[in-house]
């Protein structure tokens, strides 16, 4: 028995069923693995699963109990040999656990590449197998035939191994904290998820009955629990829930699975989530317990399970009461002599029988102090607000501004002295509206768009005649035409004579 | 029978003969008529100030502001003058009932009213040209009306209804002929009436040109040159924009004008004004090609215009337009090139194109023999000074007396 090295670019091969792949690696439709032990099996799912998907290989895995020839037993594991890339992880992570590796496809698999021979292996002497043998393997010194003695289902396997303890795998972090399962006893269901709801823990809580097979499980019996599915529980709510009895804590494994928390499958769950039918959720619990709950899981949000008192027999019925306006306690609003500096004088309010004066007025300030006024007529007044200093026009009341809007007599402040926002509020004063308290009667309110800018308000409305154009090009003489009238019959009798005398003035 | 006011001379003959329309052709007018009309037009304000606004808009395009016009006699005679030569190709002139004796009445009556004095004065040649700046565009329709028994012939009148009535019944039909100039004013009894007539508005003469019409006399003319706006409104209407034979009629007709002028004995001021005008005129050719893709590719103009293969139909004075700046540049060289030509490259380039082409295509025996004729106008051009300064000669040898 021999094997011999690939070549670069070997094409040709004694082993049937194998072809270069486009790396130029031997590689055939399978890849087989043999253990010695079902362990060995395992720790390879176990290993193969923290790196990459079993998802991808479930489809045509197939594990076997097989007999050698001598009479002894391997567990054989067999995975399509997808690409070189997977075909190299499995075969790493195959020796790791002390397995052999091999590639073919249907009965003859010959040893995978190594180190020594990085394009694989080919081998020579393939003989005849005999009728009872099922598959034959290929090594450096050996050719191994196999027989079929059983196949171990994956799913079989998978819910066949224990969770394990892990040490210190209580204490989450906070990503981890962010999605949890609690399955709370029938029982204590009410006062946690009232618990969760005060302490504004964001749940969703659903009650679920375990699916069962057997004929011998009690059906009277209450298995059911309350699933509750929580987010960014705090670690003192988790540590409670974990000791407290009826209350197991159960982390998500993929989109189907749950394992306890402090518990971990050899098996990472989540790369092999399609072992798990879609319609269910699987539980699992330690001490090998695995419920399968029917999924996806339909949970209702805890805010609206807490508990609702209801007396019927003692009827609330709207009450009516009466009662009294309260006793004023306000005092009205004054102008008095102002304390403070003088302000800035930015608005004037002249009545309306000033409003000569004004227009004279307007026509004598220059553009510059027209620019930036604001004017609008109303029937308290002539209101003149100016973007800045308005002493130019010495006209009405003058005002000053004690908050924006808010305008007040120059030289007087509003008693009682309250802050501008409350004396707003008080007025109803909001952005838009102007507020002029006057020292003649109450104050009163003009809104920002009555008001016009000077400068337009100023102008008269003026009417602007349209202009024709007219067209200044000399017009194309018409021709001139000769038209004979009828002069009669005897047009010339009596036609004087030409006169005999030159008509040219005589020469010089 | 009443007699015709001057409202209605005005009316409807000579408005109509300065703005357009229909120019009514009545009985002659006698002298006396037109003595009365000189003083009737005092009556007549609101018809003379039409003619009068109509001939301001006539100058308009002629001048920037043309003159205040007041219709005055002379001008009433010279329309008048105009009409009685019209009807002299009245179809009523030629009836049984006019004698020769009369119609020579009419030619003598009217070339006394056409007589009048010639003007040098601005406004009154812009006046009448303004009255008589329609006269080479005169029409007549003449309707022939032919029926199924017979025709008759309708010069400038309207045929009667009797004979056009029943179109299809009597197979009515008309004929419409346009005449113009040649036939109404270039007959022989017109003739010297329209020739008279011209010769006292030089600037429709200088303006407007026909075939039939009498030549120009530069030396009539010749005083609207020295006036700069005038003359630049000359030159631009001599030179349309228009297609290369259309826009060389005008100087041609000119430049023929000027080669019967040398014949004479013009003033040499009068020679070398129009020698310079002529000139001018070819500037504003070279100036019109200013813009050519290739500013040294030949004229087009000029190659059509002197091309060998249409030098039949060369107008008269063509070559004698074209030859000017080159006779000029061996008689006089200061009016061989319009002043200004080489502040503007391009045009100096132009004009060097056109005087290479004009004597490759007429050749230097037209130059010279124009030039030669130029010399004998231009007397006092700059001499030889050998024929200025007499040189001392030794005196001749005294024969040795023999003994």
């Amino acid at each position: 028995m021999a094997l011999e090295h690939v070549a670069q670019g070997q094409t040709r091969f004694f082993t049937p069923g194998v072809a270069p792949d486009p790396r130029g690696i031997l590689l055939g439709r399978y890849a087989v693995m043999t253990f010695a032990t079902l362990e060995g099996a395992v720790s390879w799912f176990r290993l193969y699963s923290s790196e990459a998907s079993l998802d991808e290989l479930l489809a045509n895995l197939t594990v076997m109990k097989c007999k050698t020839a001598l009479g002894g037993r391997e567990i054989v594991v067999q995975i399509p040999a997808v690409s070189s890339y997977a075909a190299d992880r499995a075969a790493r992570l195959c020796r790791l656990v002390g397995g052999a590796v091999y590639t073919g496809t249907a009965k003859h698999f010959v040893k995978y590449r190594d180190d020594r021979s990085p394009y694989g292996y080919d081998a020579v002497d393939i003989g005849a197998m005999s009728a009872a043998t099922d598959f034959m393997v290929h090594g450096d010194e050996f050719a191994q035939g196999y027989v079929r003695e059983g196949d171990l289902p994956f799913q079989r396997l998978l819910f066949r191994l224990s969770i394990r303890k892990l040490p210190g795998g209580e204490n989450l972090d906070g990503d981890d904290r962010g999605d949890l399962f609690l399955a709370v006893a029938r029982g204590l269901s009410e006062g946690i998820i009232r618990y969760l709801w005060r302490n504004r823990v964001d749940a969703q809580a659903g009650l679920f009955t375990p699916g069962t097979t057997s004929a011998f499980e009690d059906q009277s019996r209450e298995r059911g629990y309350m699933l509750i599915r929580v987010h960014a529980l705090p670690e003192r709510i988790l540590q409670l829930f974990l000791g407290t009895p009826g209350i197991d804590v159960f982390r998500p494994a993929g989109a189907t699975a749950a394992v306890a928390v402090g518990y971990e499958h050899p098996i990472d769950l989540a790369s092999c989530s399609s072992v798990f039918a879609q319609d269910t959720f699987h539980v699992f619990w330690p001490n090998d317990r695995v419920d399968v709950l029917p999924g996806p899981l339909a949970l209702s949000d805890i805010a609206d399970l807490t508990r609702v008192d209801l007396e019927m027999d003692r009827p609330r019925d709207p009450a009516q009461h009466s009662g009294t306006p309260p006793e004023p306690i306000g005092v009205e609003l004054k102008l008095a002599a102002s304390m403070g500096p003088p302000r800035r004088v930015v608005a004037t309010l002249i009545p309306s029988a000033h409003g000569s004066r004004l227009k004279r007025i307007l026509f004598a300030l220059p553009p510059v102090s027209l620019r930036g006024h604001r004017v609008a007529a109303t029937d308290r007044g002539i209101l003149v607000i100016g973007s800045e200093n308005l002493d130019v026009i010495p006209l009405g009341q003058l005002l000053c501004e004690l908050t924006p809007g808010l305008l007040v007599p120059l030289g007087m402040d509003v008693v009682p002295r309250v802050t501008p926002e409350v004396l707003a509020r008080a007025l109803g004063h909001t952005a838009g509206i102007v507020t002029v308290f006057t020292t003649d009667g109450r104050p009163f309110q003009v809104s920002e768009g009555s008001f016009a800018t000077l400068e337009r308000r100023s102008l008269a409305k003026m009417e602007v005649d349209q202009a024709e154009s007219v067209n200044y090009a000399a017009e194309a003489p018409a021709d001139a035409e000769v038209v004979n009238d009828s002069v009669g019959r005897f047009a010339l009798w009596g036609y004087p004579d030409a006169p005999d005398r030159k008509q040219l003035p005589p020469g010089k | 029978m009443a007699k015709l006011h001057v409202k209605d001379f005005l009316t409807n003959f000579v408005k109509p003969l300065v703005a357009g329309g229909e120019l009514h052709i009545g009985a002659p007018i006698p002298l006396p008529d037109l003595d009365r009309w000189d003083r009737e037009l005092n009556d007549a304000s609101v018809e003379s100030v039409d003619v009068d606004d109509a001939r301001v808009a006539v100058l308009s395009t002629l001048v920037c502001r043309p003159p205040a016009f007041l219709l005055e006699a002379d001008e009433l005679a010279l329309a008048a003058g105009l009409h009685n030569a019209l009807f002299l190709v009245h179809p009523r002139a030629d009836q049984w009932s006019v004698s020769d004796r009369q119609r020579r009445k009419i030619i003598d009556t009217a070339l006394a009213m056409v007589s009048q004095p010639l003007t040098h004065n601005r406004t009154r040649v812009m006046a009448r040209h303004a009255l008589l700046h329609k006269l080479m565009f005169l029409t007549r329709r003449d309707i022939t009306v032919s029926w199924w028994t017979g025709r008759a012939r309708f010069q400038g009148q309207k045929p009667p209804t009797r004979l056009t009535a029943w179109k299809g019944m009597r197979r009515v039909r008309e004929e419409v002929t346009v005449v113009d100039f040649d036939e109404l004013l270039a007959v022989p009894d017109t003739a010297p009436v329209i020739a008279t007539l011209l010769r006292r508005t030089p600037l429709t003469q200088l303006l407007d040109a026909h075939p039939g019409a009498p030549p120009l006399h530069w030396e009539d003319a010749v005083f609207l040159l020295r006036d700069a706006e005038l003359a630049r409104a000359i030159a631009y209407r001599l030179v349309p924009d228009a297609p290369p034979r259309e826009q060389i009629v005008g100087p041609a007709r000119l430049a023929a004008a000027y080669e019967q002028m040398l014949e004479r004995a013009p003033d040499e001021g009068d020679v070398r004004a129009v020698a310079a005008f002529l000139v001018h005129l070819n500037a504003l050719f070279a100036l019109a090609e200013i813009n050519l893709r290739e500013p040294g590719a030949k004229s087009p103009l000029i190659s059509t215009v002197l091309a060998a293969e249409a030098a039949g139909q060369r107008p008269r004075g063509l070559a004698t337009l074209l030859a000017l700046p080159g006779a000029l540049a061996l008689v006089d060289p200061r009016l061989a090139m319009p002043p200004g030509i080489s502040e503007i490259p391009a045009l100096a380039q132009r004009w060097k194109v056109h005087r290479a082409q004009t004597t490759e295509l007429l050749g230097d025996a037209v130059i010279d023999a124009l030039a030669a004729r130029l010399r004998r106008h231009f007397r006092h051009t700059m001499r030889d000074p050998s024929e200025v300064v007499q040189l001392p000669m030794p005196a001749p040898a005294e024969p040795a007396p023999t003994t």
